[in-house]
């Protein structure tokens, strides 16, 4: 048998697993899976003929379970979705090498697990982004989720609590996907893909809205869209530092791959437009950009609350998976190809923010927004860093996170959809925020007594979050390359994309050109530096030498602004917050619970002659009717 | 377009911006005379100032990132001006659009945010809070009129929407189709150059001039230079969506100075809003308009 490149890239994952699982107890593990990390990267590169419109790569391993192929394979979508993955496998575990990994172990951290945990995430999320019919999508779907519990829950403590939380969304949602896998089995008979696209065009409305309800309540968990995604923050948050960063950037888009391979792909976006709600004026299609849209409000603003920078920037991680999924089901050529480009930017951003924080967490030990402040002095390297990163979350330029918002932005004008632009840029505005107390509280502000001595985070950390701050400006810069990939991958859903160039798009409606846009912007800084400096020479002052209305102060005066950072507004909106997902969680978990009780105590009460007349009515009553 | 010749529009657009709005400074401060009944500055007294304040002997700086501020402050602004046509001369309009030149307008307040920021001074938090808190307030309306505008032209092309009003003359320019979203555009533009009375980031009497606490000298020199920025773009970006833009150089100032006039004028009449109830306006009335004005452009 001849290995094809993709079976080449699964046993050299595959192979990461077992080094972790054998090796892990040894010296060093950290680097020798970073290495097999960049190794699979690097047998991914070879595979790049995919990004540009290649044929699919079958994997040779094909398996029959009773009488359902199985097979697995690599399109342009897998391949973009891999190429994100790894990358950040490899830069979240050069992280962990060397000093994270000695403090973890010191704090009573199980270093052998945590490296297993990260070579089994991306060995499964591979599998899954290679499934090649509905049932190897099931199989990879279920993987991934276990594996991102043990991820979740190798802190313990706290994070056991999240992880578990996690598993019991993540169950609910296999089985609802498992519900949508049997009634297409019903009704095409098959589960291949091809199968399945000849029976959609023959189902019945209702059959089509309930395999939407399921498979995308199902993928949508994963993704934490709305009103699913309590678990989400609390679980990636609590996370070891690095395997936060990587379940950050990437875990959670999982659940948009199977998205778009299943209800884009397969059911096709006019069938999904066709769904009418009765007695409103949308259809399904309106209804999955509502969600998105309130996906980027509600969490953003939730995120606005935080305290612990962790937590903020997981709530963000929900909310921008809202303008991922906003962008592609507006399915216009703007739109498709700004949500999935905002995959990568997203990515990239969030794993060098939370590289960032973790960092600060690793010399400062804190992540308490009113705890830190002032350590852009100390730690230069990560303050330029998590700027780049809050630049590209909030979508401004020069960053790439721009650049795909603005797609989003303008494929929603373009469709003339006013409210929904109106949702995306309030979302917009309020990561604005957000992310400016997150960069003022941590590295802005006074420095406190006990940071005078932090010294900046070790190369180790550093490298790879500077390389993720390159990738956030370069992908910026020059959007086409991305852009390519992106297009390839919408071709393979049936989507196509804009008209790309090096520097960003060309439309007839309004082009953007970022390397004009760059170049202007810095070619400002520079006017601007010049007309600044040649001012003379400016006086160095400590921070204690400040205005502060007639008093001294002194070194243990804490006049940090950090707690209730937007009092004005939150007085206005305070009272919005009403936690009414978490009380709607809260009556599901009673009402599960109050069930459970009742079954057990006709279990253990009721005579055995009760409890089968009372099984036998039930499978009469369901006969008859 | 030969290279030469667009590195001299690059060149001209941010210069005339700045010598524009330095005119608009002396504007503003003469309205504000003339209403407080005072005799008001001589006309260089915006470049005086300027220039006095670079040339402070003493400078006092915060560190790096408050250099760093200031310098992103000013030069935001000036790679903006090069998306915004004027009369004869387009830049790289074409090559960005609305929504860049909104979004690049953004950059100026980052920079004063982190160069505030690193003062560690808590009045001057306070005050970048509130600027940003004034800016959700001020943003939701304004994006709304923006929209309507784009969605009415069929593009976010700035060249191009000057250049639909220009060919249809009067009866086709934004304010007399648009009439609602040009009057929330209106407010919205108001609050956004932060006047009384939604002068709540500044505050003087309450956070001590807020983000300008630890600014002097150069510092506060460069945030002038902002500021003449500042009001050339606003004011010249409302012409160019409702006012049909400038065919000659002489109806395109006067055009942009009469509309800088308004909330100036209001300015100097009344004290100041709380930051909620700035919100709250901003969320009612202009909101309210511009939906309407939208619903009628749709």
């Amino acid at each position: 048998m001849i290995f094809s490149l993709l079976d080449e890239l699964l046993i050299f994952s595959a192979a990461t697993v077992l080094v972790a699982l054998i090796l892990g107890r040894g010296l060093a593990v950290g680097w020798m899976v970073t290495i097999l990390y960049g190794g699979q990267l690097l047998v991914l590169l070879k595979m790049a003929a995919l990004g540009y419109g290649g044929n699919p790569i079958a994997s040779e391993l094909s398996l029959s379970v009773m009488g359902q192929d199985l097979s697995w394979r690599f399109d342009a979508l897998s391949w973009f979705f891999a190429l994100i993955t790894l990358v950040a496998a490899l830069l979240t575990s050069w992280f962990s090498c060397g000093e994270w990994e000695r403090k973890f172990k010191q704090q009573g951290g199980n270093v052998w697990l945590f490296h297993l945990a990260m070579a089994l995430n991306v060995f499964t999320m591979l599998i899954l982004l290679a499934s090649g019919d509905l049932l190897s999508l099931f199989i990879g779907w279920e993987l991934v989720s276990w594996a991102g519990f043990l991820l979740m829950a190798v802190a313990g403590g706290v994070a056991t609590n999240a992880a578990i939380r996690y598993i019991t969304y993540a169950v609910v949602g296999g089985m609802s996907i498992f519900g949508g896998i049997a009634l297409v089995y019903a009704a095409a008979g098959s589960l291949q893909y091809e199968a399945i696209l000849i029976a959609v065009e023959k189902m019945s409305t209702g059959q089509l809205w309930m395999l939407v309800l399921l498979f995308g309540s199902g993928f949508g968990i994963k993704m934490g869209l709305l009103p699913f995604h309590l678990w989400q923050a609390a679980a990636y948050a609590e996370t070891p530092g690095p395997g936060s960063a990587f379940l950050g950037a990437i875990s959670s888009r999982m659940g948009l791959f199977a998205i778009l391979l299943v209800l884009v792909k397969l059911f096709g976006i006019v069938n999904i437009d066709s769904l009418k709600i009765p007695f409103t004026l949308i259809d399904a299609r309106d209804l999955l950009a509502w969600i998105a849209v309130f996906t980027i409000i509600f969490p953003t603003y939730t995120a606005l609350k935080q305290n612990d920078a962790r937590y903020l920037l997981a709530w963000h991680g929900i909310g921008q998976g809202g303008y991922m999924l906003l962008g592609l089901v507006t399915a216009n050529s703007l739109g498709a190809a700004g949500g999935l480009l905002h995959v990568l930017n997203y990515a990239a951003c969030q794993a060098a923010l939370l590289m960032a924080v973790f960092a600060v967490m690793h010399r400062t030990g804190a992540a308490d927004l009113n705890k830190l402040g002032g350590l852009v002095t100390r730690m230069p390297l990560s303050f330029l860093v998590l700027l780049t990163g809050i630049i590209g979350l909030a979508g401004l330029p020069p960053m790439n996170g721009f650049v795909s918002k603005w797609l989003v932005y303008r494929s929603l004008l373009e469709d003339g959809m006013p409210l929904l632009f109106l949702g995306t840029i309030i979302g917009t505005l309020g990561t604005i925020l957000s992310v400016y107390k997150l960069i003022h509280n941590m590295f802005l502000g006074q420095l406190r007594v006990e940071h005078e001595h932090v010294r900046e985070a070790p190369w180790s950390m550093m490298t790879p979050m500077l390389i993720l701050a390159g990738v956030i400006f370069v992908t910026g810069l020059l959007p086409g390359i991305p852009l390519t990939w992106v297009a390839a991958a919408l071709q393979t859903i049936g989507l196509t994309g804009p008209e790309i160039t090096l520097g960003g798009i060309e439309s007839s409606s309004g082009s953007l050109d970022m390397i004009w846009v760059i170049g202007v912007l810095f070619a400002g800084f520079g006017i601007g530096a010049v007309i600044f400096y040649s001012a003379g020479p400016s006086k160095r002052v400590h921070q204690l030498d400040n205005y502060a209305g007639g008093h001294f102060l002194t070194a243990d005066v804490r006049y940090q602004y950090s707690d209730n950072f937007y009092s004005g507004l939150m007085h206005l909106i305070r009272g919005w917050y009403r936690g009414s997902f978490q009380w709607l969680e809260n009556s599901i978990t009673s009402l599960v619970e109050f069930l459970s009780l009742g079954m057990q105590g006709i279990y253990r009460r009721a005579n055995s002659e009760f409890y089968l007349l009372s099984t036998a009515l039930f499978i009469i009553a369901w006969v008859v009717f | 377009m030969a290279p030469i010749e667009l590195l001299i529009e690059l060149t001209l657009m941010p210069l005339i911006a700045f010598i524009v709005g330095m005119m608009m400074v002396l504007m503003m401060r003469r309205i504000a005379a003339k209403i407080q009944r005072r005799i008001g500055p001589p006309f260089f007294q915006p470049l005086y100032d300027i220039v006095k304040l670079h040339g402070k002997r003493t400078q006092v700086s915060h560190g790096l990132i408050h250099d760093i501020g200031i310098v992103m402050a000013m030069g935001g602004y000036i790679a903006a001006e090069t998306l915004l046509p004027v009369p004869g001369m387009n830049g790289i309009a074409e090559k960005g659009g609305l929504i860049t030149l909104l979004y690049l307008m953004m950059i100026p307040s980052l920079g004063l945010a982190l160069g505030v920021g690193q003062c560690a001074n808590p009045n001057g938090s306070i005050g970048i809070a509130r600027a940003l808190t004034a800016m959700l307030a001020y943003d939701i309306p304004l994006v709304i009129v923006i929209f309507g505008v784009a969605y009415a032209a069929g593009t976010t092309n700035l060249v191009e929407i000057i250049a639909t009003q220009q060919a249809g003359g009067f009866a086709t320019w934004g304010v007399v189709e648009m009439p609602l979203l040009a009057i929330a555009g209106l407010i919205a533009m108001h609050a956004s150059l932060g006047k009384q009375p939604f002068e709540i980031y500044i505050a003087p009497a309450e956070i001590a001039t807020g983000p300008m606490v630890e600014m002097s000298g150069k510092y506060l020199g460069g945030l002038f230079v902002m500021q003449c920025f500042q009001l050339y773009t606003t004011s010249v970006l409302y012409v160019s969506l409702f006012l049909g833009g400038g065919t000659t150089w002489f109806d395109f100032l006067i055009k942009s100075f009469l509309v800088l006039a308004i909330p100036v004028s209001i300015a100097y009449l009344f004290p100041r809003y709380r930051t909620e109830d700035l919100l709250r306006l901003m969320w009612k009335w202009p909101v309210m308009l511009g939906l309407i004005g939208l619903a009628f452009v749709m």
